[in-house]
């Protein structure tokens, strides 16, 4: 039992980790956002999957 | 300029935007998301320990066929707001910004402008709803049971038409409107009304294409195809065409003004 749950929910953390990675390298990335950086450092990290989902939908600009 | 050229350029953004990263993995969880809680919910419930001495739970462990199904409307609702908010400013950002005229400075064809726009953000989404129901179905067959790899994937190229008819809405409202939040609004907006409209007539209207889920959802009971299911799906593609035609003919007139 346990080993079928961390079988099935690794592969998932490990893409939201993915995903945070990815909103933060794009974060640092750009040079302007909506709102002040550190902001969106904290929703992407903090913000659970809606975090970076919402980074990358408003956050970044053009 | 060619349609080659644009669909490049197009697919290009996408990657620099880190879309093709982020969409699909977003699209995989949401279609993980239902089957997986809907197998945990005993053990959820038992470990949350708000349960009374003495009291059962008895929650009936869905079949094979509804937790599939559970990753389709998991996509229905949160995949078509992600495909519609990331196709918002697909051409009313770029009306805004000035971009536009810099491209029809060049000459480029309406018709190229927005297939090749569309073609782009189609493959995108294709690869992502494709990847995300394999994953669903994965899990699904390793928490409830065998369903056939064959049905699942003849059931995820039904529903690709289902994100080509919402995609092609978006393109409409797109072609002018210079405001990305407005495009989305009144997009989603259409959904609902279709939707609700469906909901009431269905009996009448069983063409229509907002019926595309539930059609494979009875496939995935019955394991038969229904006519149904092809005629919703035609309808989609001939709106489809149809709007995205529109679209073409509405950016046309506003270059005239």
């Amino acid at each position: 039992m346990d080993d079928l749950i961390i079988q099935l929910i690794l592969p998932l953390v490990i893409l939201q980790l993915i995903l945070i990675v990815v909103a933060l390298v794009d974060l640092r990335r750009v040079d302007e956002t909506r709102g002040p950086k550190w902001v969106w450092i904290l929703i992407i990290i903090f913000g659970n999957l809606a975090g970076p989902i919402i980074y990358f939908i408003v956050g970044r600009k053009g | 300029m060619q349609w080659q050229t644009i669909y490049k350029k197009e697919m290009l953004d996408h990657w620099r935007h880190f879309k093709w990263i982020w969409v699909p993995i977003v699209f995989i969880l949401f279609a993980v998301m239902d089957p997986l809680t809907a197998y945990f919910m005993p053990i959820i419930l038992e470990s949350a320990g708000n349960v009374p001495e003495g009291a059962t739970i008895d929650i009936p462990n869905p079949s094979v066929g509804e937790a599939m199904i559970m990753s389709f409307s998991q996509l229905n609702m949160l995949g078509v707001l992600i495909a519609v908010v990331i196709s918002m400013g697909l051409i009313s950002r770029e009306l805004s910004t000035g971009v536009y005229e810099l491209i029809l400075s060049k000459p480029v064809r309406y018709s190229h402008y927005i297939t090749a726009k569309f073609t782009a953000m189609m493959t995108l989404l294709s690869v992502s709803i494709i990847i995300a129901l394999i994953t669903g179905w994965y899990y699904v067959t390793v928490l409830f049971g065998d369903l056939a790899f064959t049905q699942l994937l003849t059931s995820a190229i039904f529903y690709i038409f289902y994100f080509m008819l919402i995609l092609s809405i978006v393109m409409v409202f797109n072609s002018f409107l210079t405001s990305p939040g407005l495009v989305a609004f009144l997009s989603i907006f259409t959904v609902v009304v279709l939707n609700a409209i469906t909901s009431i007539f269905d009996h009448v209207i069983t063409w229509s294409p907002m019926l595309i889920s539930d059609y494979i959802g009875t496939y995935f009971f019955s394991g038969e195809i229904e006519t149904d299911l092809y005629f919703s799906t035609g309808i989609a593609i001939i709106i489809s065409l149809l709007l995205l035609w529109l679209s073409i003919f509405l950016l046309k007139r506003q270059e005239m003004h």
